[in-house]
Order: C-alpha cells, then structure tokens, then sequence
C-alpha cells in the first residue's frame, strides 16, 4: 500500500515529460497495427470502388474509365435484382429463425449454474470454429437424395419417392441458420448474463406469468443485444458464400457467389460493382433497422 | 441503472393482475423452454454428427443405412496430397499470422487501455472493422488492391504466400486487440505503478508484470486469432495463387465435386484439432468468460 502511494506522489515533476513522452509511446505502440488495418483494409475499399467506376471490354479486360454503368446493369437487369431479392428474403428469413430458436437457447446458457455451463459453451463455439465447408458436408449427407431425412421419411411411410432436398432454398436456408444461430446465442448470452436474475423473479413474484414477464421485462432488458445479434446475423447471411455454393449447387445464385463468379470471368469493375452494392445494402439495411428500433422502444 | 428502475415499474404494472396459478406456468414455461434450448443445440451440433457418422461408413456412396463401417477412410488420408498440402499451408498461414497479429495487436491494446488520447475510440473501431467487414468484400478489395500493388511497384504479390498472410494478419488483428484490452482493462495499473516506483523501467514492468496478468487474454487471442485465420474461406479464396489451396478451400473444391467418406474423414480430422485447441485453451482460460 505505502509503495502505491510513493508511486503516485514522486513523479508530479515528471507530468510534463510524461505528456509528450506518452503520445510518442502512444504512436509507436499502435501505429504498426493501424497502419496495417489502414493500409490493408480502407485503402483496398477506396480502390475497389473505384474499380467499380471503370469499364469493362471481353479481351482487353478493364478500361479505364468513370461511369455508373457497372451500378446501372446491376440494378436494370432483373437477372441480378433477383439475385439481390433472394438473398435479402433468406438473410431475412435466417435472421427471424435465428433469433426465434437462439433466444432460449441463449436465455439457459445465461442462467444456468451448473458445471455442464462450460462444456454447453463449448459445444455451440465449436461448429462456429470448424467452418463452413464441414457443416454443408454434414448437411448433405443428410439431405442427399438417399440421405438420412429421405431415407427416414421414406420408411415411416410419409413419401414414397425421394424429396429433392439438396439444391434447393430451403436447404441452403436450413444451412446458413446453422452457421449464423451460435453467433446470435453468444451475443444474446453475454446480455442476457448482464440483467439481474432479481428483476425476474420480482416480476415472477407479483404475478406474471413467464410470457408476460419475458415480453414486459427481458425482451426490453435484453434489446441491445438482440439489435447487435440480429444485425450480426444479417450481415453474415447476406454474405453466405460457402452455404449456398455447395447446398444451393449452381443455378441457385447468391450475393457472395456472384461476386466471386465475376472475378473468377476476370470482370473486375463489374465484380467490385456487386461487391460495393453488397456491402453498402448490408450496412444501410442494418443502421436503417436499427435507427428505427431504437425510435420504437424509446420512451 | 436507469434500466432496472423502469423493469421494476414494469414488475410492477404486471403485479396488477396477479394470477394464482403463476407458478404451475412457470413450471411448463421452464419445460418449454430447456426443450427449446435442447433444440437449438441439437440443431447447431446436426452437421457435425452426420459428417462424423459418414467418415465412417463402409460404402463409398453417403446412402444410408450404412452397409457397414470402416476406419479405411482415415488410413487414406496421409496419402491425399491436396489434403495434406492445404493443411500444411493452412497451419503455416495461421501461425504466422497470428504471431503478427499477436505483435502489432499486444502493444496497441497495451496503448488504447493504458494511454489516453483524442480519437482513442475511433481507432479503437478501426482496429475492430476487418471483424465486420464481410469476408467477400475483404477478399475483393485485398485483390484490387494487390493488382494495383503490382502494377505500380512491380512487386509479384498477387497470389503470393506474402499477401496471404498478409490478409490474414488483418482477421487476426481485432481478435487480438479486442480479447487483449479487454483482458487489460480487468488487470489491476496498481500493480504496474509500484514496479514501476521499485525501480523497474517500462520494459521490465511489462514484461514481469502486465504480461504474466494478460497470459489468459493472450492465449484467448491466439486461439480465436489462430482458428479464423485456419478457417478463413471467403477472403482466401481471391487471394491463393495458383498451386496453392488452404485446407478450407480444398474441402471446398472438393464438395463442389462430390460427398463422400474421404471427404467426411478429412473433416472429421479438422473437427477434432479444433476441439483440442480449444481444450487446450480452457485449461488458461475458461472460454465461457472470453467469447
């Protein structure tokens, strides 16, 4: 105690010193960091939007050039609007699922007590760690034409023929819930960890019910994280690439993919097009929602 | 604390109708929701079952039931060269992009806890951005931006193991930063001001002092650093070269082709590396505290 009080009475003399030598130290400790992210990630944006501003001619590749022509077709040629339309409608989709099962799911994580609490953690990290390509394997060994979900409906009796699951919507729907659901528990529990069990119960003991309590005194407790889980959500199905490539096979077309395809054709200008429309619907989709639930909820 | 006076005025407004039978419902409400919430485990954990359970089918074809089971699958994996070498790149790429990552990330951490200055918060954002920024519009725009490189520098660094790493580096930086500060800001500065007024310089305190305190948000770092940069699909894939596949992308390729238990083994194999980092891990630091 006595040396912690030394500590902070010797270096008054050395206030002065310590100002500029804290903003040298401050420079050197996160400029190599910043300089990285600043490099390797606004510059390469700033130059991919302006890519996205050039033209592009089969054999010579990119022109240089400044047009919305790229942003035009997009958005003129209904072939890529539906490509948009049906990403939102299954990032949407997902999102809704996601929440609707993530909540209780997260709700016990926060609330239980026993030493299962760990492990239970565990097991929804891992399937986030081990990728995306892994889960879809599993999900098409399930959902293969005389995969298990086939097989099993088949010899209950409730088909006679084999469904086609695999390349379809709803397989690719079913696969991004998977990826997206352990992102939105985790966030849920970490809020849901921060409201006080007494709040609960004092609801419980003047008579609510566990409905009237979750919608009159969790869910609004609870609001900053379903915002944040929601929106982290979204942006991860909007731009699902591995899902929809291997559960929606070729002719079901994504975001993600597209933007891909175009680099894979060498249409620089227009692949950077999708992939700026992309990103900056995901962010005004997003702060949009957000703007507006938070109007809603305040009082 | 504003919050938990309006929740207890809400308590309040439900107290108006209490209902005898309030307890009886909670008790269904309790079931409804554990079975909900086994429901959503199970739902997370259902592909990581099934592709276990076809590794270790017989049959080449994923039919079921199965004909059989077999651990042949496996013994045929160390002769798969495009498995093995994407592994050994994946290793490659994510150790040394953590350890980057681990260098540029610790001091700045170090910097946003410990020194205050103007727009600390905005680059305290900027170091977390490549965390939002979706992996397709990473890979895209490290891909122009590595075309431009070329061209102006001459430098061949598209499609080199320099510039994956690189890209790489910025996936495991706001891990770092963010896990480190947070470990930091939990640290007691007390400690560090009295090594300090001992007579240990800067260095020294950092070294016997904040270091041993953070080792869990280190370790932290590394795990989630290491295991986005192994699994990272969308942003490698603009940025491998020719010849040259990460583990993810070949068991991308390779499902784009067909199912099948060989594929099933190799994931099997990822599943298990991955858990036992993670087990690992928890042994430093409880990985219910950090995510």
């Amino acid at each position: 105690m006595a040396q912690t009080v030394t500590a902070t009475a010797t270096p008054p003399a050395r206030v002065e010193d310590e100002r500029g030598g804290s903003l040298l130290s401050a420079g050197v400790l996160i400029g190599p960091a910043t300089v990285i992210v600043a490099m390797g990630l606004l510059l390469p944006i700033c130059i991919l939007f302006r890519y996205s501003l050039n033209q592009f001619k089969p054999r010579v590749m990119m022109v240089e050039a400044f047009t919305l022509e790229n942003y035009v077709k997009f958005f003129t040629d209904p072939y890529y609007t539906n490509i948009f339309f049906t990403t939102l409608k299954v990032a949407l989709i997902c999102t809704a699922i996601c929440l609707v099962l993530g909540f209780p799911l997260a709700y016990v994580l926060a609330r239980t007590q026993t030493r299962f609490k760990n492990i239970l953690i565990m097991l929804v990290v891992l399937p986030l760690f081990v990728g995306n390509a892994v889960r879809a394997a599993g999900w098409m060994t399930l959902f293969g034409s005389k995969g298990f979900l086939n097989v099993t409906l088949m010899d209950i009796g409730i088909i006679s023929e084999p469904m086609q699951i695999m390349f379809t919507e709803g397989a690719v729907i079913a696969g991004i819930i998977a990826v997206n659901l352990p992102y939105m528990v985790l966030t849920l529990q970490s809020v849901i960890e921060g409201i006080e069990r007494n709040i609960e119960e004092a609801a419980f003991s003047l008579g609510a019910g566990p409905f009237a309590m979750f919608r009159r005194v969790l869910w609004p407790m609870a609001l900053p994280g379903i915002i944040a889980g929601t929106i982290l959500t979204f942006i991860l199905g909007m731009n699902a690439y591995a899902t929809p490539v291997l559960l929606g096979g070729p002719k079901f077309k994504m975001m993600g993919p597209l933007v891909f395809g175009q680099f894979q054709l060498n249409n620089w200008p227009f692949g950077a097009a999708v992939s700026f429309i992309l990103m900056s619907a995901t962010l005004v989709l997003t702060a949009t929602a957000n703007i507006l639930i938070q109007r809603r909820y305040r009082r | 604390m504003v919050q938990s006076t309006s929740s207890a005025d809400a308590a309040g407004h439900l107290g108006e109708r209490a209902k005898s039978s309030g307890f009886n419902s909670r008790r269904i409400g309790r079931y409804a929701l554990n079975g909900m919430a086994g429901l959503a485990l199970a739902y997370i954990l259902t592909p990581l079952f099934f592709v276990t359970w076809l590794a270790f089918f017989r049959q080449e074809i994923p039919s079921f039931p199965p004909e059989g089971y077999s651990l042949k699958w496996f013994a045929a994996i160390p002769g798969n060269d495009r498995f093995i070498n994407g592994f050994l790149l994946s290793m490659q790429v994510a150790v040394t992009a953590t350890l980057i990552g681990l260098a540029v990330g610790v001091p700045a951490a170090l910097c946003l806890t410990r020194i205050r200055f103007k727009g600390r918060e905005w680059l305290n954002s900027l170091l977390l951005l490549p965390l939002v920024v979706p992996g397709v519009v990473l890979g895209t725009a490290l891909y122009v931006f590595h075309v431009e490189t070329e061209i102006h520098t001459s430098i061949p660094i598209l499609g080199s193991l320099g510039g994956l790493i690189a890209g790489h580096v910025l996936v495991v930086i706001p891990w770092c930063v963010r896990l480190i500060t947070a470990s930091l800001a939990g640290s007691d500065r007390t400690i560090e001001e009295a090594a300090q007024s001992l007579g240990a310089d800067r260095w020294t305190t950092f070294r016997r002092v904040t270091l041993p305190s953070i080792l869990p948000g280190i370790v932290a770092a590394s795990l989630f650093g290491f295991v986005s940069s192994f699994g990272n699909l969308e942003m490698s894939l603009f940025l491998v070269g020719p010849g040259r596949t990460t583990l993810p992308i070949a068991i991308l390729q390779y499902l784009e082709w067909k199912i099948d238990p060989t594929i099933a083994a190799v994931s099997v194999l990822q599943i298990l590396l991955i858990a036992a980092a993670m087990l690992i891990t928890d042994r430093f630091v409880k990985i219910s505290r950090v995510v």
